[in-house]
């Protein structure tokens, strides 16, 4: 049985079948997957029914695993996953298995999610794979939509192109926060809040692809006023999450999804939270190639 | 000579001919561009040279002028323009371009965003009316979506669970967003940014159809936690401008563009501003009343 991957989308995002994420993957499986992800950026397993350790143990066949910020922001016994901080609990669920309720303040720092983003942007290394896998759905809506930032770089016009070549962004978790008006603060996490720089404009470190490397967590660009670097980046994210550079994934149970935080924004879905339990677990893997320092240098 | 109205983007936004909105206008022609206006929302006109006491004369036909916020909210010897119009330009009263990190440049930003104008006075405003005195080279077009048709489109469930929302605009909202802080421009001006309340689903009163009320000045639903009801008033706005139920208008010189803020929302786009003039003038209608009792 070999892997074979098929495009769902026509510039990004492909099914992946002929493999078992239980078991340990070979080399050239691991490979595989890897062209798979510098080519089609999303990749979708179905029927995977695998474990936290065994997700975990997938995950670290394409680098070193990140912690959770919200996991090292959240007390020990507020964390439904223990001591396991490099898994991520994209939950409504607290500690107790219970569905979180409407003013719960995990829930509102959950609901930034629904803006269009690219996980961990707020680190000075942002993440470069995020795979998600699905234990419980939604009986409707939760959708995770994924949009191709390569396409969105190539279609814009070459006076756009020259003018972001070198724009240099600042991203936190405040920032994405704030636009819903809920204030991050977390005694003791300072330097976690701060924001960090990264280039508008990434290289892809293999396939030499040109993306807009957009999120949530932008405040503001280095040398402009706030709000003109706002206002810009809004034109430019809603530019680059039209339709034809949208894929939305449905969610079933064990559905695995990894997707290349590099090439793609993502945000989930609204869904009847306060009374149906969406279970899903996140591992991350720290990106290379996403410093302003090491995008300036492959530039 | 009788007005025609061209559709165009089916049946929202008409442009018109065969008519001079500068001269005195009979009560029929009046009626005329009422219909129209309930009929399309937006009504385009080419080659009217307004100046600004026949810009304010015209728009007199349609109800009492409101004052701008703008306006108010500056001293009188900061103002280019008479207080009833507002100055949608980037120049300063001696008429040079604002500089980069001018307040009221980065204030005027927030007109980028998707709003109804003055959605943050309990009264808001009925018809917008812009003139075209100056136009950049490229870039400048204002767009409008019509909030008719987005309402239409919505689900039975989505239409059931807003019916009766009700909303909490102020102008201080608007501004946050693109990190601007409510800044007092010298008066006391605290108590125009205090949220207003509107209904979410408004229903015409001359048509009886139903649009959504929506604005970039919303800041929350009353009854809902704040983050919950601003990524819903995101899905909602998103949904609303798609471009099937948006017209772009690219300015020329002369145009007068009418707007009703009760069934529209409607955006400016980039410019060259630090290089390029873009001078239009906005006169505003009151509206009929409130959309909502206001809280105590």
């Amino acid at each position: 049985m070999s892997i074979s991957i098929r495009p769902l989308h026509p510039s990004f995002v492909g099914e992946v079948t002929g493999v078992d994420l239980t078991r340990p993957l070979s080399r050239e499986q691991v490979a595989a997957i890897e062209s798979g992800m510098d080519q089609h950026a999303v990749l979708v397993f179905h029927d995977q029914p695998i474990t936290d350790e065994q997700q975990c143990d997938f995950s670290r066949n394409f680098g070193e695993l990140e912690v959770t910020l919200a996991g090292q922001m959240a007390k020990p016994e507020d964390r439904r996953f223990g001591d396991r901080l490099e898994l991520g609990d994209i939950s409504n669920l607290d500690a107790q298995n219970r569905l979180r309720a409407r003013e719960d303040h995990r829930r509102m720092y959950a609901l930034a999610n629904q803006l269009w983003h690219s996980d961990a942007s707020f680190r000075a290394i942002g993440a470069g794979y995020t795979l998600l896998h699905a234990r419980i759905v939604p009986s409707r809506g939760g959708n995770t939509e994924f949009a191709d930032m390569r396409a969105a770089y190539d279609a814009l016009d070459d006076a756009t192109k020259a003018e972001i070549d070198d724009l240099v962004t600042e991203h936190s978790i405040r920032f994405s926060r704030e636009q819903l008006g809920f204030q991050v603060d977390s005694p003791g996490n300072e330097d976690k809040l701060r924001p960090v720089r990264h280039r508008l404009v990434l290289t892809h470190p293999v396939t030499g692809r040109k993306s807009l490397y957009l999120s949530s967590h932008i405040g503001g660009i280095v040398g402009w006023p706030v709000p003109e670097a706002r206002a810009f980046i809004r034109d430019l994210a809603e530019h680059a999450t039209q339709r034809q550079f949208v894929y939305a994934h449905e969610w079933r149970v064990n559905d695995l999804v990894m997707w290349d935080n590099r090439q793609v924004m993502h945000r989930a879905r609204r869904f009847n939270d306060l009374q149906e339990v969406r279970d899903l677990r996140r591992t991350s893997i720290k990106g290379v190639g996403l410093t302003v320092e090491e995008t300036a240098a492959a530039a | 000579m009788a007005i025609d109205i061209q559709p165009l983007h089916g049946e929202f936004a008409g442009e018109v001919s065969g008519i001079d909105l500068t001269r005195p206008l009979s009560r029929e022609d009046v009626v005329a561009i009422d219909a129209g206006m309930d009929r399309y929302a937006v009504l385009v006109f080419h080659d009217q040279h307004f100046d600004d006491a026949t810009q304010l004369a015209f728009s007199r036909n349609f109800g009492e002028l409101e004052i701008s916020s703008g306006g108010e909210m500056s001293k009188p010897e900061e103002r280019r323009l008479a207080i009833e119009l507002a100055d949608i330009s980037n120049l300063d009263r001696d008429n040079r371009l604002r500089a980069v990190d001018d307040k009221r440049r980065l204030n005027a930003l927030g007109n980028r965003l998707w709003h109804s104008d003055a959605s943050f006075r309990a009264v808001p405003a009925k018809y917008s009316l812009l003139s075209a005195r100056v136009v950049p080279q490229a870039g400048g077009n204002t767009e409008f979506a019509d909030m008719r048709a987005a309402y239409d489109v919505l689900d039975d469930a989505t239409k059931a669970e807003i019916e009766d929302l009700v909303t909490e605009h102020s102008s201080a909202f608007s501004r946050e967003q693109i990190g601007f802080p409510p800044v007092d421009f010298g008066n006391d001006n605290q108590d125009k940014l205090r949220p207003v309340r509107h209904r979410l689903v408004r229903t015409h009163p001359v048509t009886g159809r139903k649009s959504l009320y929506l604005s970039a000045h919303i800041g929350t639903i009353v009854g809902w936690p704040v983050p919950e009801a601003r990524a819903f008033i995101r899905d909602l706005t998103e949904h609303a401008t798609q471009p099937r139920f948006v017209h772009a208008h690219r300015w020329r010189q002369w145009d007068l563009v009418i707007w009703d803020n009760r069934t529209t929302m409607h955006r400016a786009r980039r410019y060259d501003d630090l290089h390029d003039i873009r001078d239009l003038r906005r006169t505003t209608i009151r509206g009929d009343g409130l959309t909502v009792a206001q809280a105590a």
